[in-house]
């Protein structure tokens, strides 16, 4: 051992109650880039990792404002298109809304908390490659703004009602910014997977890493798997649509390209961005109570069975007939076991409450409100994936689907807030807790109306219809689901305010040690 | 400045490299992977039809074949050069690395032969649509791995030799042992069982 590496005990007394240690990055101390420089030549994870935080929340806000636009199409205020121009430009924003909201906001999200938070915790001074996690960022922003820009300009993900040649050239544009953005996303994941494997303290094995970098760690894995699926259904899509008239899978004037891709958004595929949040709700509740589990290697086993489970690639039906795939054992089974995980995170939170310090302060801190949140929506999510994975309840191809999928993408948020209070000197600087309170109340109670009112339009529904354009049958439905997004557009907002004020506090405070 | 306040050294981090080409790897062969899965469950699915997937005689078997032999090669060569920079072998190297890019040249030559025996047009239906983006896919991944392998033995040829650089070379090899893996699956999907 060399006289200034830190022997684990040492280290493990420096870190905090999950583990997470303090070194000194090595950004800190060599010469780092200054002012606007920085975002684009820095060599510190953790400043992509801010990167990535506000501009995945700004990016939620803009579609958090989307999102309310598509629910007031739903109410009779206004048709869905008389509202944006015609029914092509609806079924854009409708599905820019749900493809953005996972590859744009809840992933960039935790992947930038975990290239901030994920050395500190495994003790690495920095992520395996900072440049590589450097372009991650940059590949991702580009690849964003290609897909609104595309979007805006009659791209998207196919159309319901014709198309003009320019339009085709659009969502050709589309897809590339769909590909551009998983492969950042990937690289990003494998930055953070390598770390955690191959960059731990010297004395820390796989089963000691803390609950939140071990979650990183299958979310990887799981995206390793699943996203790569989503770039080939693009290549061919793409080869179909470009320079003739499509053959079968690029059809620029149908939905076909939306139906190849929509299993992204759908479970078990959109679990797939829930896996942190069971890492983030054991990291942030044992830093709360300051308790530890008494049975680590459990929480391992739960985090890496919910991965399991949000593997979701295989689950594409456009390419089958949907009842022979989504009637099927393994289809049902996933759907009925992903309720597992999530409950016996429930149990293992009990038992880390139970050990805890149970003062007032404590159980009501911010991060414990937010762990506390996420875990609840994301238990209704796999509750309501269960009860639609089952037959005779006829949830299957109904607005359900997205309850699910509004019940995980609000659970994702919700952590992210959670993480951004427990791991704040790591990640922005303090956020204020009554702006980071506010964003889990109004996330926390948008996503629940939405959940509600999606299952119970499920339920309801005569004729179901994905879309939502037919679901004008029950009003008072509809003005909840209103309701609900605006509450999730204003905890964005929240969110939002609380990052950026929590930054330029700590632009003005200095690097303080966590 | 007390010594505790000094950043830690460097600590011994075993294949980082390794390990991240392995990850990227396997996600390369998952794209790959589900690109051959969508071509036979569409070629399933025509025959379910009884609609013929190829016009007899179009896609023959010799060129593949003999595309399947020097990609089998490479993988000799391709471990040679990653003995060589082990052993800090500067000739055998160079000479390694030489022959693994000409097969893989060989390689695209071949393709390019098949297109032109084929003359398939892209747009003639589901069977050669697909058959240009899963050969299309092999033949982008195949060029990346040539890159890959390029910069990273001629780094760690010339430059000083460094255990980085060395996994750095196994790191490339490893890229290239799944294009192999890749075009065997296109070889019997595509060619064999056509």
């Amino acid at each position: 051992m060399t006289l200034t590496e830190s022997p684990v005990a040492e280290s493990e007394a420096a870190a905090d109650a999950d583990g997470a240690a303090a070194p000194v990055s090595p950004a800190e101390t060599l010469g780092a880039p200054r002012g606007l420089a920085q975002p684009f030549m820095t060599n510190d994870a953790a400043q992509v990792g801010r990167l990535f935080v506000v501009a995945s929340l700004l990016m939620g806000l803009g579609k958090a404002v989307i999102g309310v636009l598509l629910s007031l199409g739903r109410t009779d205020a206004a048709a869905p298109e008389d509202l944006f121009g015609g029914l092509n430009a609806y079924f854009r924003m409708w599905t820019l809304y749900r493809v953005s909201f996972v590859l744009l906001v809840v992933m960039p999200l935790l992947l930038g908390l975990a290239l901030a938070v994920v050395p500190a915790q495994v003790g690495a001074g920095n992520v395996a490659f900072p440049r590589a996690a450097l372009a991650s960022f940059w590949s991702w922003l580009i690849g964003a703004v290609i897909i609104v820009a595309s979007v805006f300009a009659g791209g998207g993900w196919g159309a319901l009602d014709g198309v003009t040649g320019n339009e085709s050239d659009a969502m050709a544009l589309t897809l590339l910014g769909t590909g551009m953005v998983i492969v950042a996303l990937l690289i990003g994941a494998i930055v953070v997977a390598t770390t955690v494997i191959s960059l731990r303290q010297t004395g820390m094995s796989l089963l000691d890493v803390p609950p939140f970098s071990w979650s990183m760690l299958v979310t990887a894995v799981v995206w390793l798997f699943s996203l790569p699926v989503a770039i080939a259904n693009i290549v061919v899509i793409y080869a179909d649509l470009r320079g003739r008239s499509a053959i079968a899978f690029g059809r620029p004037e149908s939905p076909d390209i939306w139906l190849q891709l929509d299993w992204l958004v759908e479970q078990p595929a959109v679990y797939a961005m829930a896996v942190p949040v069971l890492g983030i709700v054991f990291s942030a509740v044992g830093k709360a109570v300051d308790a530890r589990s008494s049975r680590p290697e459990a929480i391992l086993v739960v985090v890496g069975l919910f991965g399991l489970l949000a593997i979701g690639g295989w689950s594409q039906d456009y390419f089958t007939a949907p009842q022979d795939l989504r009637d099927g054992l393994v289809y049902v089974a996933f759907g009925l076991a992903a309720v597992v995980p999530v409950m016996a995170t429930a149990g293992g939170v009990g038992e880390l409450v139970m050990r805890g310090s149970k003062t007032r302060d404590r159980l009501l801190s911010t991060p414990m409100l937010g762990a506390g949140a996420a875990l609840k929506l994301l238990g209704a999510a796999t509750l309501v994936g269960a009860l639609r994975v089952i037959e005779p309840l006829d949830l299957l191809e109904t607005s359900a689907t997205w309850a699910v999928f509004h019940g995980v993408v609000a659970a994702g948020l919700i952590a992210g807030v959670a993480a951004l209070a427990t791991w704040s000197q790591l990640l922005l600087g303090p956020i204020q807790q009554r702006l980071a309170v506010g964003a889990i109340v109004l996330l926390g109670a948008g996503g629940g109306l939405l959940v509600l009112a999606d299952l119970i339009s499920g339920f309801i529904a005569d004729d179901p219809d994905l879309m939502a354009l037919a679901l004008d049958g029950n009003a008072a439905l509809n003005g909840v689901v209103l309701i609900g997004s605006l509450l999730v557009a204003a905890g964005l907002a929240a969110a939002l305010l609380g990052a950026v004020s929590a930054l330029r506090h700590g632009a003005t405070a200095g690097s303080e040690a966590p | 400045m007390r010594t505790t306040e000094l950043p830690a050294a460097e600590a011994i981090r075993p294949r980082t490299v390794v390990v991240a080409a392995l990850l990227a790897t396997g996600a390369a062969f998952m794209v790959f992977a589900a690109l051959v899965s969508l071509y036979v469950q569409q070629r399933q699915q025509a025959a379910a039809l009884g609609e013929e997937w190829f016009p007899s005689g179009t896609v023959e078997l010799g060129p593949a074949g003999m595309m399947m032999m020097t990609l089998a090669l490479s993988i000799v060569t391709v471990q040679w050069a990653v003995q060589a920079a082990r052993a800090e072998d500067r000739p055998h190297g160079f000479i390694a690395l030489g022959v693994t890019l000409m097969f893989g040249a060989a390689v695209i030559n071949q393709f390019w032969f098949v297109y032109q025996d084929t003359a398939f047009a892209i747009d003639g239906g589901r069977a050669e649509l697909l058959f240009y983006a899963v050969t299309g896919s092999f033949i982008a991944m195949l060029i990346v791995a040539m890159a890959m392998l390029t910069v990273t033995t001629i780094r760690s040829l010339l430059g000083p030799f460094g255990r980085d650089l060395a996994h750095a070379v196994q790191a490339s090899a490893l890229f290239w042992h799944m294009c192999v893996l890749c075009y065997f699956l296109v070889w019997y999907v595509v060619f064999i069982t056509k």
